[in-house]
């Protein structure tokens, strides 16, 4: 049994488009003056068409018919790594006060207007980037174009709407890192492993710096980092591209450029000793995690360091789940991840033991592991399967217009590389045995690796 | 072959997903050998034919595959993402998991201590221990209340010829349905589709039989009690709806007003307005009989109390007030202009027709959906909540630090007939 999908209106030829294009290029003029910055094929059959405003606004389209849907992400190239100290959480209650109030917007309106539209909608900051996203039914575009554009410059920011709002980003932290494991020694880990970069304080913020942030710091924050040359706009979907960058000139035209401060980074020194810190947590088993500092996105190490790590940890067949999951049954689950940061992150493993299990039998264990991929290089098989796999992953990310827009969003916004997905996965098909093994002994170096130890909390401790 | 295949091509990506689900599940464990089907679905990929754990995971890897398994109350099913150009070598893989199964002594001792570990990790999750409290006391004697990965003295009791048991009356050609989608056309799919039935087993099974739970009477409450909590976890509810309800439909639309959205009243009036909760969602699931409801917050521990008032009080309002015209107005907008995104993947398309297929679902419940929407009116959907969701019998379920909070949750909830604290390590 099979059906047709539903299908949207069919793309129009190339030469029809380019038309268009030149025909609506030539209107253009002054503050909606658009640059057109050529097109970049994404995949087989899509293709990436980028503009540029007038005020630095950077706009990609892709039109994809697959389906009667669009997908609208703006990325402003600002996240955690930019605050002061003193003022964590500060661009995450910005990303939540995005949703309260601005000029002709009362609050709840906005979302209260998407959902009436069949919209979904939310955002994310980490520590280079903050994104806002609607997912729609096509023939709503034009609603996402003039609500993202009144707020990218008219916002409210009220102390009713901070008061609030600060209460709820509190539990939000109380819900993702005071009362969950995880969540408390992964803040931990890159608190102690870096020690000047922007990088060592949590995205949410301190409990006590979110209790203290005012409007006047989030005003601050706003003027200075939503402004149309520091964002990007990335449309995927349903639409027609030509009458679409129209609609988007003349919504974001008049918004004023700013100037980005430049930023106040302090790289961290090569760190020469190992650190170590033990925690008590109430949690039934003990725990490990492990950060050794890595390579940046951009670097071609990190292609290498992560083929790396799929072999130590992608599924059941990897090395460290066999050895201390599957043979020596010390350990209930065990993952590790390669920051994607725009800046050197960090390597990360997790360990955790089976009940009567130590913490120090995991470390040693999973340290045999790590110097034996030191000592000898990794088997073509081992490389070939964490191919594969990071292919597939890639084709996952890709089934949506949302997926796809957050793929060239993310790209764009870290590397400059609106198919940057595309060119990672090229870099993974050239990666060699020889560029791992070099990334294992580069990275892996138990010197600059922060280890946190969790042990439960000894039951007579507990009420 | 007899089974039903759907099929929903896309040649956007190169990729395929490939579903196969079996009409029968973990209600079938017998009574004190709960996780039984779930650990059996689990070996599958731990040895078939000549094939040992390793090289299975190795073989999924290096096709660009990815396998995973589940198994529910009423349902088992196997879903796998796999590159198009290995499409057949992993049917062939597929259907040697499904078919011949080695269930290896070694492998069986490995998976039940592994899945003693997991069942002890479970407990640092605060809004799982909350929701294990809650399905335990609404469902009570009902195989719901089971859990389906089982309990650690349950999985003690399991041995091997357990497990080949329940393989043959679980996986069989008569309870079978499969789906595919993605790049891949109706020749190709059933021809996988005839090599998977083949490899199962004949059957037949026993039939699927799960009555529609009943609930006690009253307020009750358990509190999970877990030390260091800062903010609790709050499930409240009770009975639910099934599709096959007149008034399913008038009742999830009611239930998009009061918790559905981000600006359904549950959100506008616990976190916009108070910042009690980061999240705030009423919930109906389906199965193949009649589920639950539940309305889950998160709020600060020593705002639960008042939460938890407001929260009751909210219910009672709109059970006694319903909704307004205008709420209805933007529930329907909501559900009929969203509908867009239930259907815009090839994978969606077909997970639609393979739940309709595997939960006995009626034939046109998808397709009827949005006509049905459209249709209800104010009266039906507020007598569909006055019907379907009690005020009086209402379970509330906690995870939090009794000492601290535990006295003030109780007295937060008027005609409280049961109040039961359980320790977080009870399962």
């Amino acid at each position: 049994m099979t059906t047709k999908r539903p299908q949207g209106a069919p793309r129009r030829s190339l030469a029809a488009r380019q038309r268009a294009r030149s025909a609506m290029l030539a209107e253009q003029s002054g503050t909606n003056a658009i640059a057109y910055e050529g097109a970049l094929p994404f995949g087989s059959a899509l293709s990436v068409e980028r503009y540029r405003l007038a005020n630095g606004l950077q706009v990609l389209l892709v039109e994809d018919r697959a389906a009667p849907v669009v997908a609208y992400h703006t990325w402003f190239r600002v996240g955690s790594r930019h605050e002061r100290q003193g003022k964590t959480g500060l661009a995450h209650l910005l990303e939540h006060l995005m949703f309260n109030e601005f000029e002709g917007m009362k609050p709840g309106e906005f979302d209260r207007k998407l959902e009436e539209a069949g919209a979904e909608t939310n955002a994310a900051t980490w520590v280079d980037w903050t994104y806002y996203y609607e997912n729609l039914p096509a023939s709503q575009l034009g609603l996402a174009i003039a609500l993202e554009s009144r707020r990218m410059g008219k916002l409210v920011m009220q102390q009713a709407q901070v008061t609030s709002e600060l209460e709820v980003v509190a539990n939000e932290r109380r819900y993702r890192v005071d009362d969950d494991v995880d969540g408390a020694v992964s803040e931990k880990l890159y608190s102690r492993a870096f020690t000047t970069h922007g990088y060592r304080t949590p995205t949410i913020g301190w409990m006590d710096d979110i209790k203290g942030l005012t409007p006047d710091d989030c005003r601050g924050f706003y003027t200075t980092y939503y402004a149309p040359n520091n964002a990007t706009l990335v449309v995927v979907g349903d639409f027609d591209e030509v009458a679409t960058i129209r609609k988007i000139a003349a919504a974001y035209g008049e918004l004023k450029p700013a100037e980005i401060p430049v930023e106040d980074s302090h790289p961290d020194a090569p760190q020469t000793e190992q650190r170590t810190e033990v925690l008590h947590k109430p949690t039934p088993t003990d725990k490990v995690s492990i950060g050794y500092h890595g390579p940046a996105l951009a670097d071609y190490d990190h292609s290498a360091l992560s083929l790396l790590n799929d072999i130590l940890f992608g599924g059941r067949s990897s090395r460290v789940h066999r050895a201390l999951v599957q043979d020596a049954e010390i350990a209930t689950d065990v993952r590790g991840w390669v920051s994607t940061f725009q800046d050197p992150g960090l390597y990360e493993i997790g360990l955790v033991a089976r009940p009567e299990r130590s913490a120090e039998e995991l470390l040693a264990k999973l340290d045999e592991q790590l110097e034996k991929v030191c000592a000898e290089p990794v088997t073509e098989d081992e490389l070939e399967r964490a191919r594969a796999r990071a292919e597939l992953g890639l084709l996952r990310g890709m089934e949506t217009c949302g997926g796809k827009a957050e793929q060239i969003a993310f790209y764009t916004t870290t590397l400059g590389e609106p198919c940057g997905a595309f060119q990672r996965l090229e870099q993974l098909r050239r990666v060699t045995r020889s560029d791992v093994l070099k990334a294992a002994r580069r990275y892996l170096r138990p010197e600059a690796r922060t280890v946190i130890t969790v042990h439960p909390q000894p039951k007579e401790a507990t009420p | 072959m007899s089974a039903p295949v759907h099929i929903e091509t896309s040649r956007d990506l190169p990729l395929v997903s490939v579903m196969v689900g079996f009409k029968i599940g973990s209600v079938l464990d017998p009574v004190g050998k709960e996780g039984l089907t779930r650990l059996m679905v689990r070996m599958l990929r731990r040895g078939a034919g000549d094939m040992g754990a390793t090289t299975i995971e190795n073989h999924i890897d290096r096709l660009g595959a990815d396998l995973s398994e589940h198994a529910g109350t009423s349902t088992v099913s196997f879903q796998m993402e796999i590159i198009r150009r290995s499409f057949d070598r992993g049917i062939e893989l597929l259907a040697k998991l499904l078919g011949s199964p080695s269930f290896d002594p070694a492998e069986l001792g490995k998976l039940l201590r592994e899945s003693e570990g997991e069942i002890i990790e479970a407990r640092d999750n605060d809004r799982a221990l909350a929701s294990r409290a809650f399905r335990r006391t609404v469902f009570e004697d009902h195989p719901f209340a089971r859990r389906a990965s089982g309990l650690i003295p349950t999985l003690r009791a399991i041995e091997r010829s357990d497990v080949l048991d329940a393989y043959a009356r679980t996986l069989t050609r008569d309870k079978v349905v499969m789906a595919f989608a993605g790049d891949v056309d109706d020749a190709m799919a059933q021809r996988a589709a005839e090599l998977i039935h083949a490899a199962l087993p004949a059957g037949p099974s026993p039939a699927r039989s799960i009555p529609d739970p009943a609930m006690k009477p009253g307020r009750r409450l358990v509190f999970v009690d877990k030390p260091e909590r800062t903010q609790t976890q709050m499930l409240i509810g009770g009975m639910g709806t099934h599709p096959r309800d007149d008034d399913h439909v008038a009742l999830h639309v009611a239930n998009t007003v009061f918790g559905g959205t981000f600006t359904s009243r549950l959100m506008r009036e616990v976190r916009s307005k108070r910042g009690w909760s980061y999240g705030a969602y009423a919930n109906l699931p389906i199965d193949v009989c009649r589920e639950g409801f539940s309305l889950w917050t998160h709020p600060k521990a020593t705002d639960a109390a008042e939460c938890l008032k407001l929260e009751l009080k909210l219910l009672e309002e709109w059970r006694d007030k319903g909704i307004t015209a205008a709420e209805l107005a933007f529930a329907k907008r909501y559900l009929t202009r969203s509908h867009a995104f239930e259907i815009d993947t090839a994978t969606k398309r077909v997970h639609r027709k393979l739940a309709t297929s595997l939960y006995d679902l009626p034939e046109d419940y998808y397709s009827r959906y949005l006509e049905q929407v459209k249709a209800v009116t104010r009266e039906q959907a507020d007598a569909a909540v006055r019907n379907r969701l009690s005020g009086a019998d209402l379970v509330v379920a906690i995870t939090g630090t009794a000492s601290e909070i535990g006295e003030q949750i109780k007295q937060a909830i008027p005609g409280l007939v049961e109040h039961k604290v359980v320790p977080h390590d009870l399962e």
